[in-house]
């Protein structure tokens, strides 16, 4: 590859495999391992994007997605971390938020218009007149922000999650986070080590000074990385982006996956006994006027550049830094050929003497005590104005490169976020732990250590800190641990300095969300005094950096510009998540899981068309014909087949078993005979119903019901709840899913049933409501219940699930000559309410009680000693007359509003519509509705606002129930 | 969810799995001369304690069982041997 080194060893690029992308339909090549960011690069893109407010050129600076200034749509997803994200063969890139192009944008002219722009302009511009407001939003919105997602846009690709568990979890593969998980997994501990980047070893990845062997550090996270990798003990999740901590030791994550993964992103969630947050540091941006000018960076994004990526950062770059690390890339960029103008050191003393030698010795210009303070150039850098501290022996550098860094300061998110706190450390210069979170040890660079030898030692004391966490005894071995530690040295003395003598006007303290130095002053000024105050206000450290840059600036110069002292500010807390997730990972695979019953294949194969209804899929209709006139009409003449499978069955037997029915069903349930079933129904505490079913009895002490299909899953457990406190004796099965049940309906069932069971089965012998066992085919056990749901004759045949399709079969052979036909869900719904027959769930709604369906009688008011589930609340609810009633309705006119449609007056809304359908049975229109108590007498006229009925309300007459053979003389037929 | 429950057949389990089941208020009181403000009371009235509290727990995801822990509310985690406040 032309533009690039490919000779340096700490490469993480494979320059033979090229990825080609395209940016403004132009081709340009990367290579295997190479970001977006870093192949846009190499192809001499500088201007990434423009920024959120003023339409300021943005460039590559932290190479860590610490701003914005990268954020791309990229294979058109909006706001992608480019500098992060992997390039890959085929990737469509743009930029965003400009109009016209990243290089030539229509709106730069609003990068001069700041002065009409302080902080807080929002808030005291856009609030009168009011009118204004949705006019001035649309513009702006027009003008600012990031990227724009496509109301077209469907993602693709697989959201998994994983929940992995752990002994120790440590957070971050550089060397301390490595020699952590080492030590800790050397104890036996299982570890999950977690790395932002796609490989580990940290800041000694691409550096190559010599540590006291004569080994450059890059080889010495090699070997370590080598020994983790090969630890059966350590898992290593790299390229994982931390989501949050939590107390009770949950951490959370997200990975991105390559081209060989099987997932697009995958949520991790891990719970660890102990967690160590070894997540170093990141640069702490210099402040100066223009100080994110493309062209300025730093010192890591272009030291990384060159040894990670191979790419040469500039020509002739200028350095103004504060830490040993700039000295470093300086002398590896000028060994490239960089031409390095001069080194301007924020120190006067602390310098690595090895390192000025080194600079000395290439004549490279080195001026302690100096520093940036105006960058020049209209949208790329042309050059640098340094200057003392005090402002004074300025001169101006020609430059196509500023590496730019006032320090190091700790990535500290990890510990803020779950309730630890970081506090002013005076000779780092920077915020530093202070009180952990439980069972949270740090180790590394986040202590302001800098020595190789000490942060692998404090990585070593972690790891046994964090097994003795795990109950493992090891004061010993801590002990010598410490005491290794404390003969290291410690602590790395920073800089204090903040800014130099600049008007801050365009000094941006937070490149996300433009604000800079001026803003900050000006919200001081206003009477926000505290940094979380100032953040709000000016919206510094909001944006998808997640405060990376103004992190440790912004409270430094509040206490600067305060006058305080610099203890008496802390940063910002962080919230997850951390690093920006894509919703779809936290969504994750959305598994359409539902149950299907013994027959749904059978039915498939009939036509049934099915619909999800609750956490089943069931046939609703049969024919295209969604009134389901044909099923409906069959029933009631010949006899149709159903599968009721999905109903609640349930057994329940033990000594207490009738004391734990008595308190959750309303009848009284010693009445409860064999060979018979009563129908009754559960109510809440409220005396609201929540469930009907039957109920028969098995034997001594073993009873047999049933439950609505909505409440099959909750039922084991409402009985248990409401039996908690006695210790009841009694056991509970659920033959939901081990029984199928099948509804033979219709004048013709007893023909049909009669060919295929082995004993006496006509009214006398099994009469309405009763239940009998019956042997199908010689050696099937169902039994049978006379039921009347549909308002026919009736039988409900539970068989086992695994014989469902043979006893079908033998029902559907046997019911040829009858006219068997097969109904669904939808036909049984008209049936039933026809019949009156209510469902709970579209009959009732949350306050709908027993007595307002009219089931009332089924409730044994006397039975205190049972202390029933919601009986003492109907005793307070008989007393009012206001409630909701059901009623039968009738419409005057020829359409069928919908269910659902509210029941109206002059004034309010008195009721509303449950169930309301054509029907073939009786004449006319006809359906079940609640109304308020003065309206539900037979006889009234009620009106029904429906969303298309334009003003004319449809009426109703209230009438009596049921519809369709009140006596009941079919279904006892 | 940070909250680990200990279910007393299955052991320290992830939150997950448990449904709440409200605070332990005690048996259901006799109905004889219960006034419905009493009734009403023990139904729908809570102490919202901020700090330790005994609470009522289902091992939905597992063994079914209803049991009582103590979790203070301020941190969402379940105490061992506390002091109910």
């Amino acid at each position: 590859m032309m533009n690039r080194i490919t000779n340096l060893p700490t490469l993480k690029i494979d320059p033979s495999k090229a990825v080609s992308l395209k940016y403004h339909d132009i081709p340009y090549q990367g290579c295997a391992g190479d970001t977006v960011a870093t192949a846009l690069y190499a192809g001499g893109v500088r201007i990434f994007g423009r920024s959120l407010k003023y339409h300021r050129p943005r460039g590559l600076y932290s190479l860590d997605g610490e701003c914005s200034n990268t954020c791309m749509e990229i294979d058109a997803i909006p706001n992608e971390r480019s500098e992060n994200l992997p390039a890959r063969d085929g990737m469509v890139v743009r930029e965003q938020n400009v109009k016209g192009s990243a290089e030539h944008d229509k709106l730069s002219f609003i990068d001069k218009l700041d002065w009409a722009m302080p902080a807080g302009f929002y808030y005291h511009t856009m609030h009168k007149p009011a009118a204004l407001w949705p006019l001035a939003m649309k513009q702006i919105r027009k003008a600012a922000g990031l990227g724009r997602l496509s109301p077209d846009f469907r993602q693709t690709g697989r959201f998994d999650e994983i929940f992995p568990s752990t002994e120790v979890c440590v957070i971050g593969g550089g060397p301390s986070g490595m020699q952590a998980a080492l030590s800790a997994a050397e104890q036996g501990l299982r570890v999950i080590l977690l790395e932002a980047r796609p490989w580990l070893g940290g800041f000694y990845d691409y550096r190559t000074v010599q540590d006291d062997h004569a080994v450059p550090l890059y080889e010495r996270g090699r070997k370590l990385a080598e020994k983790v990798s090969a630890h059966p003990g350590i898992r290593v999740l790299t390229h994982t982006s931390l989501v949050g901590t939590y107390n009770n030791g949950l951490v959370t994550a997200f990975r991105r996956g390559s081209s060989e993964d099987s997932f697009a992103e995958r949520y991790i969630e891990i719970r660890a006994k102990s967690v160590v947050v070894a997540t170093g540091c990141i640069e702490r941006p210099l402040l100066f006027e223009n100080n994110e000018r493309p062209g300025v960076m730093q010192a890591g994004c272009a030291h990384r550049l060159l040894n990670t990526f191979g790419i040469l950062p500039g020509k002739t770059a200028v350095f103004a830094v504060g830490h040993d690390l700039g000295l470093e890339a300086a002398l590896d960029l000028h060994d490239q050929g960089v031409n390095i103008a001069c080194i301007a050191d924020l120190r006067t003393e602390g310098q690595n003497p090895d390192l000025l030698k080194a600079l000395e010795s290439r004549d490279i210009t080195y001026q302690p005590g100096q520093t940036a303070l105006e960058a020049h150039g209209k949208k790329l850098l042309t050059g640098v104005v340094l200057g003392s501290m005090d402002g004074s022996s300025q001169k101006t550098l020609p430059c196509d490169l500023l590496v730019a860094s006032a320090g190091l300061t700790p990535v500290s998110g990890p510990l803020t976020i779950n309730k630890g706190s970081v506090a002013y450390d005076a000779h780092t210069g920077s915020f530093l732990p202070d009180k952990l979170p439980e069972n949270t040890r740090v180790a590394g660079r986040i202590l302001g250590l800098g020595d190789p030898e000490a942060i692998e030692a404090s990585g070593h004391l972690a790891g046994l800190q964090a097994a003795q966490d795990c109950g493992l005894d090891s004061a010993a071995d801590l002990q010598k641990a410490e005491q290794a530690l404390a003969e290291l040295p410690g602590p790395e003395k920073g800089t204090d300095f903040v800014i130099g003598p600049v008007s801050g006007r365009k000094s941006f303290i937070c490149f996300d969300e433009d604000t800079t130095i001026k803003n900050i002053k000006q919200a001081i000024n206003k009477g926000f005094d505290v940094p979380e105050l100032i953040k709000r206000f000016t919206s510094a450290g909001t944006g998808p950096g997640q405060g990376g840059i103004p992190d440790h600036n912004l409270p430094l110069f509040t206490a600067l510009y305060q006058g305080s002292a610099q203890e008496s500010v802390r940063p910002t807390n962080r919230r997850p998540p951390l690093t920006p997730i894509f919703l779809s990972t936290y969504a994750g695979r959305n598994h359409d899981m539902a149950k299907r019953t013994p027959m749904h294949d059978r039915q498939k194969q009939d036509g049934g068309i099915f619909r999800r209804l609750g956490v089943w899929r069931r046939a609703r209709y049969f024919s295209e014909d969604l009134s389901c006139r044909q099923e409906v009409e069959n029933v009631r003449s010949n006899v149709g087949i159903f599968d009721g499978s999905t109903l609640g069955k349930f057994r329940i037997h033990g000594p207490d078993c009738l004391k734990a029915l008595d308190r959750v069903f309303v009848s009284d349930m010693h009445k409860v005979k064999q060979g018979r079933i009563k129908y009754t129904a559960m109510c809440n505490e409220d005396g609201c119903v929540i469930d009907d079913g039957v109920i028969t009895k098995m034997g001594e002490n073993d009873y047999f019901f049933t439950t609505s299909t909505g409440r099959a899953g909750a039922t084991v457990e409402w009985i248990r709840y409401h039996t908690r406190y006695e210790g009841r004796d009694f056991h509970m099965v659920n033959l939901t899913d081990a029984f199928g049940v099948i509804n033979l309906s219709g004048p013709n069932a007893r023909k049909v049933i009669e060919k295929v069971v082995d004993q006496d089965i006509s009214n006398e012998a099994l009469p309405f409501s009763g239940v009998k066992g019956f042997s199908i085919g010689q050696n099937v056990e169902v039994f049978v219940m006379r039921l009347g749901f549909v308002g026919e004759l009736s039988y409900e045949i539970h068989v086992p699930s695994s014989y469902m399709e043979s006893v079908w079969d033998l029902l559907l052979e046997a019911g040829q000559e009858f006219g068997i036909m097969n109904f669904g869900v939808e036909a049984q719904n008209v049936l039933r309410m026809e019949k009156g027959h209510i469902i709970l769930g579209q009959e009732s709604e949350q306050r709908t009680n027993l007595l307002d369906v009219h089931l009332g009688f089924l409730w044994h008011r006397d039975k205190p000693e049972a202390k029933t589930v919601g009986s003492l609340a109907l005793k307070q609810a008989e007393q009012d007359p206001d409630r909701l009633k059901l009623v039968g309705l009738k419409m005057q006119e020829a359409k069928v509003p919908g269910d659902g449609c509210v029941i109206v007056d002059e004034s309010r809304i008195r009721g509303y519509v449950c169930t309301i359908r054509k029907s073939f049975s009786v004449d006319g229109i006809v359906g079940l509705a609640l109304v308020e108590g003065p309206l539900a007498k037979p006889g009234s006229v009620v009106s029904i606002y429906e969303d298309e009925c334009k003003g004319n309300l449809l009426k109703a007459d209230v009438v009596p129930l049921p519809f369709y053979d009140p006596e009941g003389a079919r279904m006892k037929a | 969810m940070a909250l680990t429950l200990t279910c007393p057949i299955c052991g320290e389990r992830n939150g997950y799995e448990f449904k709440y089941g409200g605070e332990d208020k005690g048996p259901r009181p006799e109905e004889s001369g219960l006034s419905p403000e009493a009734w009403c009371d023990y139904v729908h009235m809570n102490n919202c304690v901020a700090g330790v509290q005994k609470e009522w727990w289902y091992h939905r995801d597992g063994c079914g069982v209803w049991f009582t822990t103590e979790r203070d509310t301020t941190s969402n985690l379940e105490i061992h041997n506390a002091e109910v406040s």
